[in-house]
């Protein structure tokens, strides 16, 4: 009888230590974080795969989830083992090389949960042997990273009251940061940091400052407590300054801001917190007093470069409302700015960053037509910064909406929106497109135009690729240079989520959510 | 016994149930459960109820249960496996809202038969059912009607008849294209992505083709049915609208 070696594929399960955490880009065979490294860039040093060969990709394996709201969650792969969310607040468990589960956490959620725009997640985060996940019932879970099982649960916010959470979570040091969502039901927006091992508030950061803080005044009368500034999409984090940097959405009610006169801080803004305490060290307000919903929630893009002949650390970002934004990271200041799509309510932006308004160009009971749409020239998705290209890449939408002004009053856990907006307009669909940009002009250096306006977000790599997604299904990659299609599949599904990639058995793939399911890709 | 006092009690609880009556019905009432809908149910629902994302409402017809009861229950809690969602709203403010709505949906849904009979023979007699299916029997290159009545509004088929370019449905925009080969073949577009696009010709044949490698295609928002204006009286008009208006589902309306 011969004696067979059987090799059994155990993954080292190291622990995941926030040292590993600060190194994720020197070890791309892992996605550890959301954006996959705290600079914000969805950039993957892996250039297996490249310009010549990608045509080579097929599919490596499915999961199907089992769930009928939208998919947007990012995977993490950690040592083999790809965590993800299946909404609206499941967490699963795979190995990273067959998509075979491990485990699967179910969360019992309310039937009674109001989500203004679905039942939506986008990822978890992990830390030690715990994975975090926030829930739309607006609670933060931590479960054991082996076995799913709930180490512990708290409630951030009452979801009664139209708070929920929807971000994937942020590890910074020993803490776990979650913001919260609820723009649409008058919540007051925050950003909580916990404590990673007992779930305890170590701070809080109120998006909308209370009586006797500063900034407090930029709300007429009790307005503040309704003010909104949501905290929904996973910001960034700059380990040297020890600064949180976070995208705030927009003051509620949305399209009716007469009952907030004011300058409504800290909503539409990147803010800057002191990652120890949570002090604001500094801000800059996209949209003061915004009427249209254009909040701030994209990832902050975190580079260090040469501005005007010296080298400095700086902020990209591009905005809701149609505008590319470079704001000094040390101080916040408006460096520049400039239009990235159509718009037309700004006749452009002042010294120091603030649009300068066109007349009428607020909702109006009759609606106002204005570019861009409600949605925004982009939203929530990801951008990616790619080091070796140095262009900035996003995916952009390009139509107009009617912005309807309407009375609304507000009721805890109702929507608190102030009208009803025509987001889509039957005879003029728009079209989405992806762009690069040269980052320190936002000069557009390409576009890879789309019949479709995209939900997903977009992924560069060392091997000068952009991958990206489109509601039409099709998961494509562009040349990153040139933007030039070099291979694309039809997924059959939906794509409203972001790219990753990573190793498995030394060869790289690629990952996105689609449809119902993750699809993993590599080459065959 | 045992099931005779199961029915019994079954029995009381649907009298109980029809006993709930919607106690918010004042002109008041109406006007600010129009508000309420206006902000909260009109994204999904229509400015006036003529569905969109959600269903038309303004038919009176809900499938999830047409009593107050249901009404009550669906607004304030959601619908389980749909995109309807609960409102944390007061049973009373939830009242004015089902006011509202049944104010909406006021028109008599009771139709002479002997108009709808008549209504039905000018449909045959004047080639609609050459491209309009009801009730499986008809062409198949216009929109099928069998439902009709529970989606549009009297007026919206009025205007479709008279004027059949005002609103035409994406899926009977005009598609045309001309193939490398220089071949040119029209239809109704169904389907379109960025890279490729499906239709129907007029002969009922499925094309699905990349748009690379075509000479030339364009999309038409323009119906290819003909008005008409002035081929019917206004009598016959309304007399055809009232057939397409009795096309409606079986149960649903209590």
């Amino acid at each position: 009888m011969r004696i067979g070696l059987i090799l059994l594929a155990v993954s080292l399960h190291a622990q995941v230590t926030y040292e590993r955490l600060l190194n994720a880009s020197k070890h791309p065979a892992n996605w550890m974080t959301y954006s996959g490294r705290y600079a914000g860039w969805r950039y993957s040093e892996l250039d297996q795969i490249n310009r010549e060969n990608v045509k080579d990709l097929k599919v490596k394996w499915v999961y199907q989830m089992k769930t009928t709201h939208v998919v947007e969650t990012t995977p993490l792969v950690i040592d083999g083992v790809m965590y993800f969310t299946e909404p609206p607040s499941n967490v699963v468990a795979v190995d990273a090389e067959t998509g075979r589960e491990y485990w699967r956490y179910h969360r019992a959620t309310p039937q009674k949960v109001n989500v203004c725009c679905g039942q939506v997640n986008r990822g978890v985060a992990v830390l030690g042997d715990q994975v975090f996940v926030g829930t739309v019932d607006a609670h933060l879970v931590s479960l054991d990273a082996k076995t799913g099982a709930v180490l512990w649960d708290v409630e951030v916010a009452d979801y009664k009251t139209g708070h929920s959470i929807t971000v994937a979570p942020l590890i910074v040091k020993d803490m776990v940061v979650t913001g919260i969502a609820g723009g649409e039901y008058g919540i007051r927006g925050f950003l909580d940091a916990y404590d990673s091992k007992t779930g305890k508030r170590r701070w809080r950061f109120w998006a909308v400052p209370g009586p006797g803080e500063k900034g407090n005044d930029s709300w007429s009368g009790e307005s503040w407590k309704t003010g909104g500034a949501p905290t929904w999409v996973t910001g960034s984090f700059d380990p040297e300054q020890n600064l949180i940097i976070w995208g705030t959405g927009n003051p509620s009610p949305d399209w009716n801001g007469d009952s907030r006169r004011g300058d409504n801080l800290y909503s539409d803004s990147a803010i800057a917190l002191d990652a120890d305490t949570g002090k604001l060290k500094w801000y800059h307000q996209f949209i003061p007093h915004d009427v249209h919903d254009w909040d701030a929630v994209q990832v902050p893009v975190l580079v260090d470069d040469e501005w005007e002949g010296r080298p400095r650390k700086l902020v990209y970002w591009a905005h809701r409302s149609a505008f590319y934004f470079v704001l000094d990271r040390e101080t916040g200041r408006f460096l520049m700015g400039k239009p990235f799509a159509t718009q037309t309510w700004a006749k452009g932006l002042d010294e120091s960053g603030r649009p300068i308004r066109l007349p009428n160009t607020d909702p109006s009971p009759e609606g106002t037509y204005i570019w861009p749409g409600v949605q925004g020239a982009t939203n929530w998705y990801s951008p990616s910064y790619n080091p070796l290209t140095k262009h900035f890449y996003l995916a952009t939408w390009e139509n107009r909406s009617l912005y309807r002004k309407g009375e609304q009053e507000y009721s805890p856990g109702n929507r608190y929106i102030g009208s009803v907006p025509l987001i889509d307009l039957p005879d003029e669909p728009g079209y989405g497109a992806i762009r690069a940009l040269n980052p320190k002009t936002g000069d557009r250096i390409w576009e890879y135009k789309l019949l479709t306006k995209p939900w997903a977000g977009v992924l560069t790599t060392a091997g000068r690729l952009l991958f990206g997604g489109s509601d039409e299904g099709y998961f494509f990659a562009l040349d990153a240079e040139a933007g030039k299609e070099l291979w694309r599949q039809n997924t059959g599904g939906i794509i409203r989520a972001n790219p990753i990639s990573y190793l498995s058995k030394g060869k790289q793939v690629v990952a996105i959510a689609a449809g119902s399911a993750i699809f993993t890709f590599e080459r065959r | 016994m045992s099931r005779c006092v199961l029915f019994l009690w079954a029995a009381a609880l649907l009298a109980q149930q029809d006993e709930v009556r919607n106690p918010r019905t004042s002109t008041a009432d109406v006007a600010q459960g129009e508000k309420t809908f206006r902000s909260h149910c009109s994204p999904c629902h229509g400015l006036k109820g003529e569905g969109g994302r959600g269903p038309n409402l303004a038919a009176g017809i809900f499938y999830h249960g047409s009593t107050d009861a249901d009404l009550l229950r669906n607004i304030s809690n959601g619908i389980d496996g749909t995109e309807m969602p609960g409102l944390f709203y007061s049973p009373d403010r939830v009242w004015q809202v089902i006011a509202y709505i049944r104010s909406l949906n006021a028109a008599p849904h009771e139709f002479s038969a002997a108009t709808v009979a008549a209504g039905e023979a000018l449909f045959n007699g004047n080639a609609c059912s050459n491209c309009h299916r009801v009730n499986g029997v008809g062409g198949r290159m216009g929109p099928d009607l069998s439902l009709i009545g529970k989606t549009r509004s009297i007026d919206h088929l009025r205007q479709s008849i008279l004027d059949p370019n005002a609103d035409v449905r994406q899926r009977y925009c005009v598609v045309t294209i001309t193939d490398g080969a220089g071949k040119t073949v029209d239809g109704f577009l169904m389907n379109e992505d960025t890279y490729t696009i499906q239709f129907i010709d007029l002969a009922g044949r499925l094309y699905s083709v990349e748009k690379r490698g075509l000479k030339s295609f364009k999309i038409e928002r323009a119906s290819k049915m003909p008005s008409y204006k002035g081929r019917l009286s206004d009598d016959e008009v309304s007399t055809l609208v009232t057939y397409l208006s009795s096309l409606r589902p079986a149960g649903g309306a209590r």
